[in-house]
């Protein structure tokens, strides 16, 4: 059975991370809007979630969150692009600890499952 | 298969894990979180979505235009709404845009959105939940405290005394409809539930508490309590357990079972009552007794000292003891072996083996007489 709820919530985790990526490469205005737009919406998706590590995604979701802000702003000012780009990856890196607590997530999940 | 099972060296009273009163509360908070997931999202989604056609729409990717759609974005669909603010070249294609973009986000943005995240904030009790948060995060310090079952008549005036005395105790309560009067009372900790279960009385912390009293108007209920809290704590010296009982019969069982004192009240106001007949009170020694029972006064106490046989004082005089010169405590009474009492013994009274000295004095003074009668106390268990 497929939960839907946690498709949509795992749909934006990791769109979080492509659209990352895709700003870096390409360097391009849309690109980091919609990358801040998901990033966003990936944080707000993990209030309240009540499973291990729920405390370690959120926290991960606000770093990304905190770097593409001021990279958005830097990058809209024309003051420090490179910053910016900068500010970017170690939002990628952020997306890529959490995808990895994810995956713990779930490994944790199918042996309690196995368990009980 | 593979299984974690938690058997551990087991405890005697069973394996069951201390009810966590904060965790519940903090869940609650979470619970207004995950509320607030979708309403925020779909906020988030919808000013994203503006911004990026806005700047599509216009070819403009400069950080000024892009606040500037940004603004145009927010007074959309928080229904503020004036014109752009700023100039475009393709104003028809811009508000043919925001025409569509106003009628999908009215509902959805503003509607869902912004309405619902301020109910949820309105209507959650943010402020209860922090109270009680905060009222178990400082209860779980508590230490050396009483439990008291069961909010009542007696109970009440209990924790009367015990706030006089600034004794710290947890009440449990099993009615939530008395959650109210508990309140108005000024009860520091509370819990509203069962206490006969064990993780309600591990989750009030009886492995650090001084003792427990229950008073319910039910026998077999303050029974159910005693035996939980003596499965837990056994050791009838360290944890005091004191309860009510509506006849002798089940006091006698309820001593039995670990209650270490248990009072009968229609026995004890009946000779309450008796004592009043036979000594009627006198304006300055008025209920002398009772108010240091009670502890009205803290500055006076009574504590029974007991002298075993290997005591240095046997055979001595009280006068030559000089009880009251060396402590500052005297000997009111001396309850022989026999049980018979001696009241107010004079200078030539001989200490006897098995004696109970009964000493009254300031309850520092007391402290000192304790010490003072145990420096007497030959130590023969060392060298056997």
């Amino acid at each position: 059975m497929i939960k839907w709820g946690k498709v949509w919530s795992d749909f934006f985790i990791f769109l979080a991370l492509t659209s990352n990526v895709g700003f870096i490469f390409s360097g391009d205005p849309y690109q980091l809007i919609i990358a801040l737009g998901v990033n966003l919406i990936a944080t707000v998706l993990k209030f309240g979630a009540k499973k291990i590590l729920a405390a370690e995604l959120l926290a991960t979701a606000l770093v990304a969150d905190l770097h593409l802000i001021p990279a958005t702003i830097l990058y809209f000012t024309h003051t420090h692009v490179d910053l910016a780009i900068g500010l970017a990856i170690g939002a990628v890196i952020a997306n890529v600890i959490s995808i990895i607590m994810l995956i713990i997530e779930i490994i944790f999940e199918y042996s309690k499952e196995e368990d009980y | 298969m593979r299984r974690i099972s938690s058997s551990k060296k087991g405890k005697p009273y069973g394996n069951v894990k201390p009810k966590n009163y904060r965790a519940i509360y903090e869940e609650k908070f979470y619970d207004i979180l995950l509320q607030l997931r979708y309403p925020l999202m779909t906020i988030i989604f919808f000013t994203t979505l503006g911004v990026l056609m806005l700047m599509i729409i216009n070819q403009k990717t400069d950080g000024k235009s892009v606040l500037n759609y940004l603004f145009h974005t927010i007074i959309t669909f928080s229904t503020v709404g004036y014109t752009e603010g700023y100039d475009t070249e393709r104003l028809m294609l811009n508000r043919f845009f925001t025409s569509i973009f106003i009628i999908i986000t009215l509902p959805l943005v503003y509607m869902y959105g912004l309405v619902s995240v301020v109910n949820i904030f309105m209507n959650s009790n943010i402020q209860e939940i922090y109270r009680y948060w905060r009222m178990y995060k400082n209860m779980e310090k508590l230490k050396g405290h009483y439990i008291v079952c069961n909010f009542n008549g007696i109970t009440k005036e209990l924790i009367k005394v015990l706030k006089k005395r600034k004794i710290k105790f947890v009440l449990i309560e099993p009615d939530r409809s008395k959650e109210e009067e508990i309140k108005e009372f000024g009860v520091e900790f509370y819990v509203i539930d069962e206490p006969y279960k064990r993780d309600v009385l591990l989750g009030v912390g009886i492995e650090k508490a001084r003792g427990l009293i229950t008073a319910f108007e039910e026998n077999t209920q303050d029974i159910a309590v005693i035996v939980t809290a003596r499965l837990i704590r056994p050791d009838r010296e360290g944890f005091y357990i004191v309860s009510t009982a509506t006849n002798e019969e089940s006091a006698e069982k309820m001593k039995l079972l670990g209650s270490n004192e248990v009072i009968v009240p229609n026995i004890a106001i009946g000779r309450r009552i008796a004592s009043f007949i036979f000594h009627r009170s006198t304006p300055i020694l008025d209920r002398f007794l009772e108010r240091i029972a009670y502890g009205e006064r803290t500055d006076i106490d009574l504590i029974e000292v007991y002298i075993d046989d290997k005591n240095e004082l046997i055979d001595k005089k009280l006068k030559d003891i000089k009880l009251p010169q060396e402590t500052g405590t005297t000997v009111v009474a001396i309850i022989k072996e026999n049980g018979k009492m001696k009241i107010s013994p004079s200078g030539d009274t001989v200490i006897d083996r098995g004696d109970h000295l009964i000493l009254l004095g300031h309850p520092k003074a007391l402290r000192r007489a304790e010490e003072f009668i145990k420096k007497y106390h030959i130590e023969t268990e060392a060298i056997s």
